[in-house]
């Protein structure tokens, strides 16, 4: 099964603008980003702090919709989702 | 009329089609690029998410201080000092409720809407920092 993972800002000149990911049953999303991102250290420290945690601005959204950090290790993803990963928004 | 866009804004005929009937007050916001010593900015958006966000920042302001008309016009690429980032549009009944919608939008578009500036200068480039009231916890 697959997902997309999205980055947007900083994290996609780090990272690129998506990846395509595939996953086994069981897969949260803490997972799914940390084994996206591990081998592109930059990236990889842009997102998480020194303890593997995600840094506390760093905003997941699956499908559209936001899934706190806190929650990411415990929250399933299913083939086909839409995973983005972002800093905090700047507009206006 | 709700956007994300390339093209610049025409705010005239945006102010022309605001004045519906019972307008007694159209407020205009146009966001612009300063010259705090850059070249110019780039825009950046999460487009699937940030236009519903609009809407649905358009739709609650229109509900919380009755207003009778709201544009929201974002723009993304790359903008030289001087353009225009964004137009907010609204019309109200009086000047009140016109000044507190079209304040309320912006506040929201700051803190909720997946858009991005990066500032170009000389030297390369930095990106604006958001404001984290959204950030969340520390732990997974």
């Amino acid at each position: 099964m697959t997902v997309r993972i999205r980055f947007f800002a900083r994290f996609r000149e780090l990272l690129g603008a998506e990846s395509m990911a595939g996953f086994k049953d069981g897969t949260n999303i803490a997972d799914l980003v940390r084994s996206v991102t591990e081998k592109n250290r930059e990236g990889y420290n842009a997102i998480f702090d020194e303890s593997g945690n995600f840094r506390e601005f760093v905003i997941l959204m699956q499908n559209g919709k936001r899934v706190d950090v806190s929650d990411a290790g415990r929250t399933g993803i299913s083939d086909g989702d839409e995973i983005a990963v972002f800093p905090p928004v700047a507009g206006g | 009329m709700i956007a994300i866009q390339k093209e610049d804004v025409n705010i005239a005929q945006l102010v022309t089609e605001a004045r519906k009937p019972g307008t007694g007050a159209i407020v205009v916001f146009d966001g612009i690029v300063r010259d705090d010593d850059i070249r110019e900015i780039e825009l950046e958006a999460y487009t699937e998410v940030a236009l519903p966000e609009l809407e649905k920042i358009a739709k609650e302001a229109t509900a919380k201080f009755s207003l009778l008309h709201v544009d929201i016009v974002h723009r993304i690429g790359r903008l030289a000092i001087g353009e225009n980032i964004l137009a907010i549009v609204v019309s109200a009944g009086h000047r009140q409720e016109a000044y507190a919608g079209s304040r309320f939008i912006i506040e929201e578009i700051k803190v909720k809407v997946p858009i991005w500036k990066k500032e170009l200068t000389r030297d390369g480039g930095r990106w604006v920092p958001g404001e984290h009231s959204h950030g969340s916890g520390k732990t997974v």
